[in-house]
């Protein structure tokens, strides 16, 4: 059996890298083709990059001499080996080395892009590990209580709350929250406090905490959702009759088996909202302007500056395939059913 | 954001910096400790608020986005020279005082020599400079930082006077490219001390030139080009401690930095460290500043609006303001390459219809600036005054003078066109709606185009094939002066001479007999006359109907408690960056 | 023992009812769910009619009237942003238009692309999915990667870099027509996968049921059993599920639209509306509420409508 779980996950692998290989590929000939789509040629890419005084022939030279003259398949391999080997752009008096893993280049700050994302991960990270764990904790028991009492009144009030969470979007609830936590009350952070400046774990979770509640109470409502549906249909099964008739006490039935059974979907949701969120939670980081992937994703589009975006969107890719390939294989060891797909 | 240097010439009052202010405050290490200055509105204005020399604690700068460079070699924000300060000396530099704006020696013993009737300069260097690291500065490293800006490929963003006036400059001439610096025949450096600029014609005010940025020495050894920017050497009382391009600089004391080598620029280094925050929302910068989070908004051009009104509701936040003006108009360009604007009947409509009080509100009303009836604001020398279009008497706009214009033009229904604006600038975005509302009173219908704030003019507004086949007909934009006069404000904008294919400055001004009276006015040496001569020059711009008048600025500054020594000088409308200080810890 | 009903009735017929009939007494039976859609049509009659109802109750959505706006501090002078029975969601900042009909303006784009992505979606996934569990194999595995790969993508990134590029002409529209098409494809064409997989699996069970192979063992070809057979059993979930699209793609135009994305100023977005109040929530914070509110009901009452159309389709669920 060890063996079967191996190829599984073996096979898995592959696939993801492979997966993650189309996606870049796919990315890149996208933002290959925007601007050629809104009529820009080599040249004006180019001259974006060169100095107010340059001419038509200093300005061609320089799309040469950046690849933008070739052909999609050439700069698209330039780039895939960047990713393996590391890459050289030869611009003007210098030569930049880009180390491997080189996930591009951005002209305009005249800075690889990794770095950049390195820099700003933790943030983000800060984001959506706070937040997860506040929704998945909430939601899931606001879930489970309601299920088990089902057509309460607390039912009833936590299911209305949960449905107008799921129907409210981030920036209006993170402005809502801020005029009336952070500068009406006082009692939380400003926008714009950087989570990684923080002088204590304290201090960061100060900075964090209105981010993490707005953002949780969205996820949580959904969640809440979920787990009690899901709940209310394990509840209903045969084997959860069985085990209360075997007379076990009514907690291990929820718990060991009703609630490890509603878990399973949710888990799977888990694993893939975080991977989304770690791409880049844009609509938060821009209400709180939280200096994260996401709102460098943002400023980049403004800037149009390609590279970075390229790199930003690539990086996301990576976690949510990532989190896509840990949920599986977290079921193949779970349920052996799936590994003889 | 692109701002250009902000200069304000207040008629009159120069304050004695230093020790003494007229309140007779002492230097005080707790904020608003008895016998400082009082708080109030508009006390750092025409002087200097708490003064102090006590040195300490780290001076804290957030800004909202970035600006070009930190090399000295290619940067043009006003903020930017304000800054740069700190960490390099140039051959002379505005002195860092409150009142009149003035310019003093500071790598230079004394102000240029002129000879050979202003086209040759010399400047001796003083005893005693040093680099960071401990080695001398000499005449070639300050020789070597103006030729090496002349490349514009490596350095695009720098102004270019230096290109426009040394004698002899190799076409396509490049440090990087040539590395034998003494091929450069326009600059002279015969001993270590002395360095000597030949200009192709003459130049009285060469003083100013001077004082760019560009004469920052830079050691040829440690020059990497277009990275140097992450490390500058310094020549001044800071130097770079930690870069993280877009998002943070710390500085910290440039150990062999010498104050007795700079007697005369006012520079105070109080603080002991410097940090620089980069890439914030602005409304956040304005939070921190007043949740005492941050010290200074390092852009310099004030608060953004909605902090406006509740500063001003606040009567205690109100007295730790300062309203300044400076020598930036907020305007927008007609393009005359986009018909039906190419009739100069038809630009006269468009000025005789706008609101100029919606304009103005759309910079925050009278604290945004006043209505300008003229390119050049009331405290640059040469401002004339004239009301061309009805500011004054019709300020709302006058639609029936407008419609005959209209007429006279061969569109009675009027016409339609695009506007253009920095996508990043909400107060530009106000403006193209307000201008859009306006005129469609007269029926001029304008399509609103945001563009991305960083190319703006390489790609966009400031490229003339692209405004002309994307229809720009008006471009909202804005300048200040580089330096207090006409030259040092008009020339950059109004001469149709320094037009480029792309990245201009120039919007599309080009009107042979303004480049005419700009020639006439470089030869001028009397300077009451040449002032003249630019007031004139303004007024034809404006008889043009080139241009969409906005508000000449003024800027709602907030300082936290903590700041002292804080003033505003008048050479860059900004508080001093340079002279200021902090007394938290 | 009593008769049956329908013999005390007489003779009227004693009808079966089928199971649309049935869905629908359920539905009508839950209150809420009811409420919802009667939300969402008043919703859609006042987006269709907003011209009609601004020329009554409100002012032309692009008019400034900036006299009830204090010059010094850009706010509106009356308090709560300016609300009055001539402006009855208040006024904005600065320039002082009217909030009531840039809501109601703002409806029509945001119910417009939100529909129609969501019939781009359903078309896309509905085709695909039935594809791919209809024919399995190959076509199913290669579909089922599609899938996946459409799902990898980061997608508020991928739809702002998209449609910040558009160009001005293309495709026979152009300005604001050409960026309402372009958004409508994006979100439409990048959320199929949400329902190629319900339509995918729920076709899966379909395929094994008794109809399905009573028809192929009566000779019928595939067409046959696609649309005649799966395709009216699929209908309740297409319908469910894009009820639930629905709300959903309103939150994603209004995300698009509050970072800036879409149609251009002055033109009002509810999204866009948000981004704007971002700069005055500390002296004008009503001005956050018009278009936030706006946002919060549509989207509740399609969600309520879509979660009672489900029960009743559903029961199971309840």
């Amino acid at each position: 059996m060890p063996t079967t779980v191996l190829t599984y996950i073996v096979r898995r692998l592959i696939g993801a890298v492979i997966l993650l290989f189309i996606v870049s590929a796919v990315v890149f000939s996208i933002f290959f083709l925007i601007p050629r789509a809104a009529g820009a040629s080599a040249d004006d890419l180019a001259s974006r990059y060169v100095g107010k005084s340059a001419g038509v022939e200093q300005i061609h030279q320089t799309a040469v001499k950046l690849g933008f003259t070739d052909p999609i398949y050439v700069q698209y391999g330039r780039f895939a080996k960047g990713i393996v080997v590391g890459q050289d752009y030869n611009y003007g008096p210098a030569v930049e080395h880009c180390p491997a893993p080189c996930l591009g280049y951005s002209f305009i700050t005249q800075n690889p892009v990794l770095p950049d994302l390195l820099d700003r991960l933790p943030v983000t990270l800060s984001l959506a590990a706070g937040a997860a764990v506040l929704w998945l904790v909430g939601g899931v028991s606001i879930g489970v209580i309601s299920a088990l009492k089902r057509g309460s009144a607390l039912d009833r009030a936590s299911m209305s709350v949960a449905l107008a969470g799921v129907s409210l979007p981030i920036f209006f609830t993170g402005l809502l929250t801020l005029s009336i936590f952070s500068y009406g009350l006082g009692w939380t952070a400003p926008g714009g406090a950087n989570p990684m400046d923080a002088t204590s774990p304290l201090d960061w979770a100060y900075r964090m905490i209105l981010p993490w509640i707005t953002l949780a109470f969205l996820f949580a409502a959904a969640y809440a959702r979920l787990t009690r549906a899901g709940m209310l249909e394990t509840m209903n099964e045969d084997y959860i009759r069985t085990a209360r008739a075997k007379g076990l006490r009514e907690r291990d039935v929820v718990v060991k088996h009703g609630l490890r059974a509603a878990l399973t979907p949710i888990l799977t949701i888990f694993g893939l909202d975080l991977g989304l969120l770690l791409g880049g939670a844009i609509l938060t980081e821009t209400t709180f302007s939280l200096p994260g992937l996401g709102q460098y994703a943002v400023q980049a589009i403004n800037n149009n500056d390609l590279p970075k975006v390229l790199g930003v969107t690539l990086l996301g890719a990576v976690f949510i395939i990532m989190a896509n390939l840990i949920v599986d294989l977290l079921y193949a060891v779970v349920d052996p059913r799936v590994r003889t797909k | 954001m692109m701002q250009k240097r902000m200069m304000t010439v207040a008629a009159g009052a120069v304050l004695a910096l230093g020790l003494s202010a007229c309140s007779g405050g002492t230097t005080s290490t707790t904020p608003t400790a008895a016998g400082g200055t009082a708080d109030a509105a508009n006390a750092a204005v025409t002087k200097v608020l708490r003064p102090s020399t006590t040195k300490g604690g780290t001076l804290r700068f957030g800004m909202p986005g970035d600006w070009d460079s930190v090399d000295p070699g290619d940067t043009y924000y006003g903020l930017s020279w304000n800054f740069l300060r700190n960490y390099a000396r140039t051959l002379t530099v505005f002195k860092s005082t409150a009142g009149a704006p003035v310019v003093v020696p500071d790598l230079a013993e004394a102000l240029g020599v002129p000879s050979d009737n202003a086209t040759t300069w010399t400047y001796k260097l003083r005893d005693g400079l040093k680099f960071e690291d401990g080695s001398p500065i000499t005449s070639a490293d300050v020789k070597y930082g103006v030729a090496r800006q002349l490349d514009k490929d490596t350095f695009p963003n720098g102004p270019t006077y230096f290109n426009d006036f040394l004698k002899d400059v190799p076409k396509g001439y490049s440090v990087y490219k040539d590395k034998n610096l003494a091929d450069l025949k326009s600059i002279e450096t015969p001993d270590a001390k002395t360095i000597i600029f030949h200009l192709k014609s003459s130049f009285a005010g060469f003083d100013f030139f001077a004082q760019l940025p560009a004469t920052a020495p830079v050691p040829v050894a440690k020059d990497t080009g277009a990275k140097y920017k992450e490390h500058v050497v310094s020549s001044g009382p800071y130097m770079f401690d930690t870069v993280s391009l877009g998002k943070k600089y710390t500085l910290k004391r440039n150990p062999n930095y010498d104050p007795k080598t700079d007697p005369e620029s006012g520079r105070l280094a109080l603080p002991d460290n410097i940090s620089v925050e980069l890439g914030l929302n602005a409304p956040d910068v304005d939070n921190r500043l007043i949740a005492g989070d941050l010290d200074v908004d390092i852009n310099g051009s004030g608060v953004q609006a909605a902090t406006q009104g509740k500063i001003l509701a606040d009567a205690t936040l109100k007295t730790k303001t300062d309203n300044a003006n400076s020598a930036r108009t907020w305007f927008s360009v007609l393009n005359t390459d986009v018909p039906p604007l190419n009739n100069v009947d038809c630009r006269k409509a468009v000025l005789l219809a706008y609101d100029k009080t919606g304009y103005q509100r759309a910079y925050g009303g009278a604290i945004g600036g006043d209505i300008a009836t003229s390119l050049m604001p009331p405290m640059v020398p040469g401002y004339k005054s004239f009301d061309l279009y009805e500011a004054k008497t019709k300020p709302t706009g006058d639609v029936t003078a407008a419609k005959a214009e209209l007429a006279k033009c061969g569109q009675p229904n009027g016409f339609a066109t695009n506007i253009s604006y920095r996508a990043e600038r909400p107060k530009e975005k106000a403006t193209a709606e307000s201008l859009q509302q306006s005129l469609a009173k007269i029926g001029v219908t304008l399509t609103i185009k945001p563009y991305p704030t960083g190319d703006y003019f390489k790609l966009y507004a400031g490229k003339p094939d692209f405004a002309k086949t994307n229809k720009l007909g008006i471009m909202v934009y804005g300048w200040g002066a580089d330096w207090p006069d006409g030259f040092g404000f008009l020339s950059q904008i109004v001469d149709s001479r320094v037009i480029r294919p792309a990245g201009n400055t120039n919007l599309g001004i080009k009107i042979p007999a303004v480049d005419a009276q700009i020639d006439k006015a470089l030869a001028t040496t009397d300077i009451t006359a040449r002032n003249a001569i630019w007031g004139n020059i303004d007024q034809m711009v404006n008889e043009n109907a080139s241009v969409v008048l906005g508000v000449w600025t003024k800027g709602l500054f907030y300082r936290p408690d903590n700041l002292t020594n804080v003033f505003i000088n008048p050479a860059f409308g900004q508080y001093d960056y340079a002279a200021i200080g902090t007394s938290k810890k | 023992m009593a008769p049956p009903e329908a013999v005390l009735k007489g003779p009227g017929k004693i009808e079966g009812r089928s199971l649309g009939q049935i869905a629908l007494m359920r539905l009508r039976r839950d209150k809420v769910a009811m409420t919802g859609g009667g939300v969402v049509i008043f919703l859609i009659l006042s987006a269709l009619f907003a011209p009609l109802i601004v020329g009554v109750l409100g002012h032309p959505p692009n008019e400034f009237h900036q006299e009830l706006i204090n010059a010094d501090t850009q706010v509106p002078f009356k308090p709560w942003g300016g609300v009055s029975p001539s402006f009855l969601f208040g006024i904005e900042p600065v320039n002082g238009r009217d909030l009531f009909s840039r809501v109601l303006y703002g409806a029509q784009i945001s119910l417009l692309i939100a529909t129609l992505a969501t019939m781009i979606s359903v078309g896309i996934g509905t085709v695909l999915g039935v594809t791919a569990g209809y024919f399995g194999g190959r076509v199913d595995s290669f579909i089922s990667r599609l899938m996946d790969i459409f799902l990898a993508f980061p997608l508020l990134v991928f739809a702002l870099a998209l449609a910040g590029v558009i160009p001005d002409h293309a495709f026979g529209l152009s300005g604001d027509s050409l960026k309402i098409g372009v958004i409508i494809f994006i979100i439409g064409f990048f959320n199929w996968p949400y329902i190629g997989r319900i339509i995918r699996g729920q076709t899966l069970s379909l395929r094994e049921r008794e109809f399905v192979d009573a028809a192929r063992s009566l000779g019928a070809r595939h067409p046959y059993i696609l649309f005649k057979e799966l395709l009216p059993n699929l209908l309740a979930p297409i319908l469910v599920y894009s009820t639930l699209l629905i709300p959903s793609n309103i939150l994603f135009e209004a995300a698009l639209s509050y970072l800036g994305v879409g149609v251009q100023p002055p033109r009002a977005t509810w999204g866009g509306m948000l981004s704007d109040a971002t700069q005055w929530y500390q002296v004008d914070p009503e001005f956050i509420l018009p278009a936030g509110l706006a946002i919060f009901v549509t989207v509740l009452a399609f969600n309520l409508f879509g979660d009672g159309l489900r029960d009743a389709l559903d029961p199971r669920s309840r």
